[in-house]
């Protein structure tokens, strides 16, 4: 045996001796390393908020998921197309590039996206003459399939609750809104969604604009933007209005038949819709104001604050409001509302803001900017 | 037959040096390899006893820091996970058919157990902070020397060194100065620390030492390294830094979480009404 060799036996006891030396607190330890984290996290920070720097922009739209992540269209380094490119907003890394075929003045537009409710699959509008839908299987990593076919590239697209539904809304001369049954997960040879309701101009609309205050109101130019209850039972959907001082008007679906339930006139362009956790109640924005709606009661009431983009809770009465125009500054802010008292309980100044969403759990709140900086609301209590 | 001498396997007391080898021209080329191994041998073996020392002393601060922080702030997050765990159970009960409310509930309740599972038992006194006596780092860098376990190659030797290292580790992170300095009485008494055969076979055992204790010290560079890069050191860092600008963070901490418990326990009082 050489000089300087230890045996298998040595190495195994001068091995236990450490363990030996080093059990107790090595137990500790790990048993506590989520409590040290939380402190180190804790002492990070003096305010609910974090930011973080996720993709350089400027990008024209991005969409958070449920479980943390950003989708946006980038343009590759090398070739400079655009490509869908996803980020995980907590450990700012891109963790999905998915080369797809884009009209280079598609990067430009408003790309309507949506999410899953439980995050695996994306829907995206693309095209700018003959548009469709894209439907994207995150764990497969792959563009499971399109379809529909629009003059117009669509204005919004929502999945409802159980994720086996999405509905798309478009404007122009062709205007729909359709519903369709989702083929999720994807089954080869067969189509990955199926048209079950469409709807063009509504016929109540001519009722609706012939009566009182709506003859200001100038034609119909489509639908904007779209919003399944929690229950599924109702769709909620903004029916624009062309001219500069017109309103639009919310129309509250049968959510399996789109056969209207009732309609209620908007304040200005309606920007963003979200339902309560309950299902009893709809806040909107519109003219950077922020409204109430409770459909059963037909009750409408103006907030007493401003908003462009809401989200409501998944369980609590806590909605995340985003606006362009903080009083007596040139900054924006993101805030939230405690909605049974109506008052502002937490805000962050906040600029350019695409895209709100709250965590499934509830427990964060994520908001993205044209440049790429999101903004995570992570309070104790919630 | 050999003669039988008593060598102990630390260096002897006066150690050759350099100079004292060169002024011996009568050894043999084995016995002038031999002083300068020991020679060697003294210098990293005092090198080990020393690092041995700072990543024990290392490891007993952030125990004890740990053990402090658990239970100041630890045992506070427990409460307010319980707490929010009650309201997220009330709110799923509130809504039967609320999924995501159920799934909330569960999750909180979860994390709550988990915390309280990491925060540990309450106890009446809080821990203080480990701070090692120059006379406690003097007995324990004697102890390092004399039986550290990489000092020997006898496999019953080590298997004593072993045990005694362990007892000594722990006596010094609870700051014993009599244990300590019983162990090193322990082992200055036992027939392990006597032994010896020559030159030659000592030339052979001095080299392993040295290799061991080479080893040994790469293994305690990672090991510091480790705790350095930690998430508990570099809390621990952050409230150093905080304390020399008077600022108690472990404080500050307390009153935030104790504010947040305030809280979760009025809107559970709410919730019940």
């Amino acid at each position: 045996m050489g000089a300087s060799s230890i045996t298998p036996d040595q190495m195994r006891e001068q091995r236990s001796s450490r363990e030996l030396a080093r059990k107790g607190s090595q137990a500790l330890a790990v048993r506590s390393a989520a409590l040290i984290r939380r402190g180190l996290r804790d002492l990070a920070r003096d305010s609910n908020w974090l930011v973080r720097k996720v993709f350089h922009g400027p990008v024209s739209h991005a969409a958070l998921s449920p479980d943390g992540q950003v989708c946006t269209l980038l343009p590759q380094i090398r070739t400079g197309a655009h490509s869908l490119t996803l980020f995980d907003i907590d450990r700012c890394v891109a963790t999905l590039t998915l080369g797809t075929a884009t009209d280079p003045d598609e990067a430009e537009l408003p790309t309507p996206f949506a999410w899953s409710p439980d995050g695996r699959y994306l829907l995206r509008a693309r095209g700018t003459r003959a548009s469709e839908l894209q439907l994207f299987d995150l764990h497969a990593k792959v563009l499971a399939g399109a379809f529909g076919d629009f003059a117009h590239l669509p204005s919004d697209v929502a999945w409802s609750a159980s994720g086996k539904f999405a509905a798309s809304a478009s404007r122009g001369w062709s205007a729909s809104l359709d519903l369709w049954q989702m083929q999720t997960p994807p089954v080869p040879g067969r189509a990955v969604a199926t048209r079950v309701q469409l709807l063009r101009t509504p016929e109540w609309l001519d009722l609706q604009s012939t009566d009182g205050e709506s003859n200001e109101a100038g034609a119909f130019s489509g639908y904007g933007h779209l919003a399944f209850s929690p229950n599924e039972q109702f769709l909620a959907v903004s029916v624009e209005i062309g001219g500069e001082w017109a309103d639009d008007l919310i129309g509250f679906l049968d959510a399996a038949t789109l056969e209207k339930k009732s309609v209620f006139e908007a304040q200005g362009r309606v920007t963003d819709l979200a339902w309560s956790n309950d299902g009893q109640r709809l806040v909107y924005c519109s003219a950077g104001q922020a409204y109430g709606i409770d459909p059963l009661s037909a009750e409408c009431t103006s907030l007493p604050f401003g908003g462009e983009q809401c989200a409501w809770h998944p369980h609590l009465p806590v909605c995340l409001f985003y606006s362009s125009l903080l009083k007596s500054s040139a900054k924006g802010r993101l805030f939230l509302a405690d909605m049974n008292r109506i008052t502002v309980f937490d805000e962050y100044p906040a600029d350019g803001v695409l895209d709100l969403r709250w965590s499934a759990d509830g427990s964060k709140a994520y908001a993205i900017t044209n440049d790429g900086l999101a903004y995570i609301y992570e309070p104790e209590l919630l | 037959m050999a003669r039988k001498t008593i060598e102990t396997d630390a260096a002897p007391s006066s150690p050759p040096t350099p100079a004292k080898v060169a002024a011996q021209p009568s050894l043999k080329p084995e016995e002038m390899e031999l002083l300068r191994k020991r020679d060697e041998q003294k210098a990293v073996e005092n090198e080990l006893a020393e690092r041995e020392l700072r990543v024990t002393n290392l490891r007993a601060e952030l125990g004890a820091f740990e053990r402090q922080y658990l239970h100041l702030v630890g045992l506070r997050y427990a409460e307010l996970d319980e707490y929010k765990a009650q309201l997220a159970e009330r709110l799923a009960a509130e809504q039967p058919d609320n999924a995501r409310a159920q799934q909330a509930a569960r999750e909180a309740r979860a994390r709550a157990n988990e915390t309280k599972a990491g925060a540990g038992e309450k106890s009446d006194h809080t821990p203080h902070a480990f701070k090692a006596s120059p006379e406690m780092k003097r007995i324990y860098r004697d102890v390092a020397k004399r039986i550290h376990p990489d000092l020997t190659s006898n496999r019953e030797d080590r298997a004593t060194r072993q045990q005694l290292m362990a007892r000594a580790n722990e006596a010094y992170e609870r700051g014993d100065e009599t244990a300590l300095t019983n162990i090193l009485t322990e082992y200055e008494s036992s027939p392990e620390a006597f032994h010896g055969e020559g030159p030659a076979a000592e030339l052979v055992r001095v080299i392993r030492r040295i290799s061991q204790v080479r080893g040994r010290l790469a293994e305690i560079e990672a090991e510091s390294q480790a705790m350095l890069r930690s998430d508990l050191y570099q809390l621990r860092l952050r409230v150093d830094e905080a304390a020399q600008d008077g600022r108690d963070v472990l404080k500050e901490m307390v009153r935030k979480t104790d504010e947040q418990i305030a809280e979760a326990k009025r809107r559970l009082a709410e919730n019940r009404r």
